[in-house]
């Protein structure tokens, strides 16, 4: 039986070892456009020069030796037959039985005045991207960053490293918008501003200005605009599909895939951002496993679908949000705010819908799966931030714990 | 696999066990003894903890080093592994990215980032350098953890 796996991040590479480990007399194949394993997780980190094209890996140096894992690296899929079980790459082609797609997410440019064409505009998604980043940055002075999600502040951070002063568009009226409450993300962008850094908060990018193919200003809808040797689009990511077309895999903006992360196609499985179910690292690694188990004929299901979790780590001050950031009306809202932390609870019906932590998350993974098992915590007879696994606690006869309540709840 | 197991109705509190484990953890815990341990000092934090339940249970919290570990399952930099020979969780601090996903995916909570810097996840090694194994075993006045092959 031969395995294909296309994409070595986060879901391929995590399959490929759970079908070297299932069936060790198949023969399994990775291809990549990557020519080195990353983790996009730390390209930051390639940027500000702390880790280079080896440590920026996930996994071991040995890693496809040792698993007995064919890797073509640096060779992009352009095509897929899937009557005829064929892949089409940039020099070859490839037969499958199964195959998995883990392909992720390409960063998305908008349309706005010349930043889909102009040369001095990057996104950071890929390895490539962050070593075209660093290159341009090591002779950039104004560098205007669109976009302080996540990712734009992951290259922003990055920046900072090496001493520059990003000046930063957003137009959410935070930043980190989509990770954590104003509060939470004020404080980051006060350690931000500290360091240099300028914020646009509330303001659209209109247009631009160039010259020689590089654009020199950015205009923003309040009529200001903003000088740039360098631009970094973090505006959004979108499932690398592209190759699909004419393949009969049906796709919408990301993968259709069921339960089992199968596609309409027997044999043929997505994992990953590609599939369209999240866009985070661990739940892309838990996919890449259950597809893979499924691609090994032991079915099971990908019910562990939470996605709406964070943590943050800028200048040391570190963050835990999962669930809601925002009460709704009749929300119960609890808030524990020192000069060393932020600690903001919602419940609704006796049950917690969303935690921040900031300052401090010590011993706070439980509170994931307080929320996402939707369990009561109304009946326990303490304040919520002193709430800890010790209130669900039960081991069974391996010492492995596990939670009470969720036994209870079957 | 060797794991800590918990019986906990001998565990009363005592900390005996964060005591030697942060003696354990201490740069020089080869040269120096616990009479000289510096409790205050957060670059000896423990890698394990008792807690009250809402009755004032003492809840012992130590690593499972799970069978499916979620934090190696959230790891985005490879510094949290599964040894496939010991099944033991090891935590290498050099590849760690300091993201702390593992923390948030933890399901009992046992994880942190170390207080100092937050650059590290604080984890039980199950004292892999010390040949008696684990300190925390042998500082339980009660028998409340003790050290048994299970399987994996
Ligand atoms: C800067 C940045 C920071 C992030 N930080 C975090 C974080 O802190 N926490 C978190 O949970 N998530 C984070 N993420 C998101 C996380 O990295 C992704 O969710 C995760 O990488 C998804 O894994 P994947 O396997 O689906 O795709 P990827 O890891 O993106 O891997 C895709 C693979 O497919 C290959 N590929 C794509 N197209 C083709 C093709 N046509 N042919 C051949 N190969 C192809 C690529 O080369 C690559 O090897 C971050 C992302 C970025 C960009």
């Amino acid at each position: 039986m031969r395995h294909v796996i296309i994409g070595a991040g986060a879901a391929g590479l995590t399959a490929a070892k759970t079908i070297r480990i299932l069936r060790p007399e198949d023969a399994v194949t990775v291809i990549s456009a990557d020519e080195y394993v990353n983790s996009r997780c730390m390209l930051h980190k390639y940027i500000s020069d702390e880790r280079d094209e080896q440590t920026v890996s996930f996994v071991d140096e040995d890693f496809f030796t040792k698993y007995d894992i064919q890797w073509l690296k640096g060779k992009r899929v352009t095509h897929i037959d899937s009557s005829a079980r064929r892949v089409s790459y940039d020099g070859g082609q490839l037969d499958f039985d199964t195959l998995l797609i883990a392909t992720g997410s390409n960063s998305v440019t908008p349309p706005i005045g010349s930043l889909r064409e102009s040369e001095n505009v990057f996104g950071l998604r890929h390895l490539t991207d962050a070593q075209a980043i660093k290159t341009a940055a090591a002779d950039a002075q104004d560098i205007v960053v669109i976009g302080a999600g996540l990712v734009g502040l992951d290259a922003v951070y990055a920046l900072v490293e090496l001493g520059k002063k990003p000046v930063v568009v957003e137009m959410a009226d935070s930043v980190l918008a989509l990770n954590l409450d104003a509060h939470a993300a004020g404080a980051y962008q006060a350690l931000f501003e500290q360091a240099g850094c300028e914020f646009y908060l509330g303001f659209k990018v209109t247009g631009t200005r160039e010259k020689d193919g590089k654009i020199t200003h950015v205009e923003l809808d309040n009529g200001e605009s903003l000088p740039c040797d360098m631009l970094i689009v973090a505006a959004g990511v979108r499932p690398a599909v592209e190759f699909l077309q004419e393949s009969g895999i049906a796709y919408e903006r990301a993968i259709n895939v069921d339960e089992y992360l199968k596609t309409n196609i027997d044999g043929i499985y997505a994992a990953g951002d590609v599939a369209g179910l999240s866009g985070i690292w661990p739940n892309a690694m838990k996919q890449g496993e259950i597809a893979a188990k499924n691609m090994c004929g032991q079915q099971e299901a990908y019910t562990d679908t939470f996605a709406v979790k964070n943590t943050v780590n800028f200048f040391g001050l570190v963050t835990l949000s999962v669930g809601e950031r925002e009460a709704q009306e009749g929300d119960v809202v609890y808030i524990l705010e020192d000069r060393t932390c932020y600690n903001k609870a919602i419940l609704r019906d006796g049950k917690v819908v969303g935690v921040i932590l900031q300052g401090d998350i010590s011993n706070s993974g439980f509170w994931q799966y307080l929320i996402k098992n939707k369990i009561a915590v109304d009946n326990i007879d303490k304040p919520v931030f002193k709430l800890s696994f010790a209130d669900f606690f039960a081991i069974d006869d391996k010492g492995e714990f596990y939670w009470t309540a969720m036994a209870n709840e079957g | 696999m060797k794991r800590i197991l918990i019986d906990m109705d001998k565990c009363d509190g005592c900390l005996n066990c964060s005591i030697a484990c942060m003696q354990a953890h201490r740069a020089d815990h080869k040269t120096s003894s616990v009479y000289d341990l510096d409790l205050t000092d957060t670059a000896n934090e423990s890698r394990n903890t008792i807690l009250l339940d809402s009755q004032e249970h003492y809840i012992p919290l130590f690593c499972r080093h799970c069978d499916e570990p979620e934090c190696v399952k959230a790891c985005m930099s490879g510094a949290m592994t599964k040894d496939e020979n010991s099944g033991q969780v090891c935590y290498d601090e050099d590849k760690c990215g300091a993201c702390f996903m593992c923390v948030m995916n933890c399901p009992y909570g046992v994880l942190k980032p170390d207080d100092n810097e937050r650059k590290r996840v604080i984890k039980c090694d199950f004292c892999e350098d010390d040949e008696e194994g684990p300190n925390c075993v042998r500082a339980c006045p009660t028998g409340a953890i003790y050290i048994e092959e299970v399987a994996k």
